[in-house]
């Protein structure tokens, strides 16, 4: 008899929730980090240890600039509604 | 009353009459429903969702919130590949905002082939949302951790 052994798999998905709002930049980080890079438990020491160093590299890196995004497109939010004429609006914006 | 993880028995045969097409934009259209256990769900309904589920339903089913609606939110497709021996798919992230929601589960069913049911999906625990953001993350898409793999 001839056999082929196949197995049909399902993962489980990562779930992400906030309250009154969207995702803190941190959450976006977390997110984000899981895609690039994720460090094996069994790896060898040396290696781990350099992944791990490199990981909150990026980590580091994506938190500075993701928080600069929703800085600036608050900035460019803003800046339209100020010019609409609605100041007020703009500025709850600006303070976020 | 219970969810649990598990790859629908009834894909596992649709996959094999090719019901099933999850190319990217040309192929089915699958969504994802989200659920909740103990009468969470809309008009108080408990969702019982596992291998044995055959297509999508609305007991249980959590109600509509934010940019959530009833029937669940449209993925998208990743053309399957392969990793070494396995083939794997996967589906972009899917987010739900300004939504009130708890969730225990989904479901991801093809709305291309008369709801069929694809994956039970267990939280693991209750999820909420307040008046903010509900993300699913789908795992990487590789031969150990794709959300569907068939090795």
């Amino acid at each position: 008899m001839i056999s082929f052994p196949t197995e049909i798999n399902v993962t489980s998905v990562n779930v992400m929730t906030s309250d009154e709002g969207g995702l803190s930049t941190e959450q976006v980080v977390n997110l984000a980090m899981d895609r690039i890079i994720r460090v094996s438990d069994t790896a060898p020491p040396a290696i781990k240890e350099q992944a791990e160093a490199f990981q909150n590299n990026i980590r580091q890196v994506l938190y500075h600039y993701i928080e600069l995004a929703r800085r600036e497109e608050r900035g460019t939010i803003a800046n339209r509604m100020a010019k609409a004429g609605q100041e007020e609006m703009a500025d709850l914006v600006r303070r976020i | 009353m219970a969810i649990t993880q598990a790859m629908c028995t009834s894909f596992k045969q649709q996959l094999l009459t090719g019901t099933h097409d999850f190319t990217t934009s040309t192929g089915n259209t699958f969504k994802l429903a989200l659920y909740a256990i103990a009468s969470g769900g809309k008009s108080s309904t408990t969702a019982t969702l596992g291998a044995s589920t055959t297509a999508f339903t609305t007991t249980g089913e959590v109600a509509s919130s934010g940019t959530y609606a009833t029937g669940g939110g449209t993925l998208t497709n990743v053309t399957p590949t392969t990793d070494g021996t396995t083939a794997i798919t996967d589906f972009a992230d899917l987010s739900f905002t300004t939504a009130t929601i708890t969730a225990r589960g989904a479901l991801i069913y093809n709305s291309s082939a008369t709801n069929a049911a694809v994956a039970a999906l267990d939280f693991g625990g209750d999820k909420t949302s307040t008046a903010g953001t509900f993300t699913i993350q789908f795992p990487t898409a590789d031969a150990s951790n794709a959300i569907i793999r068939i090795a």
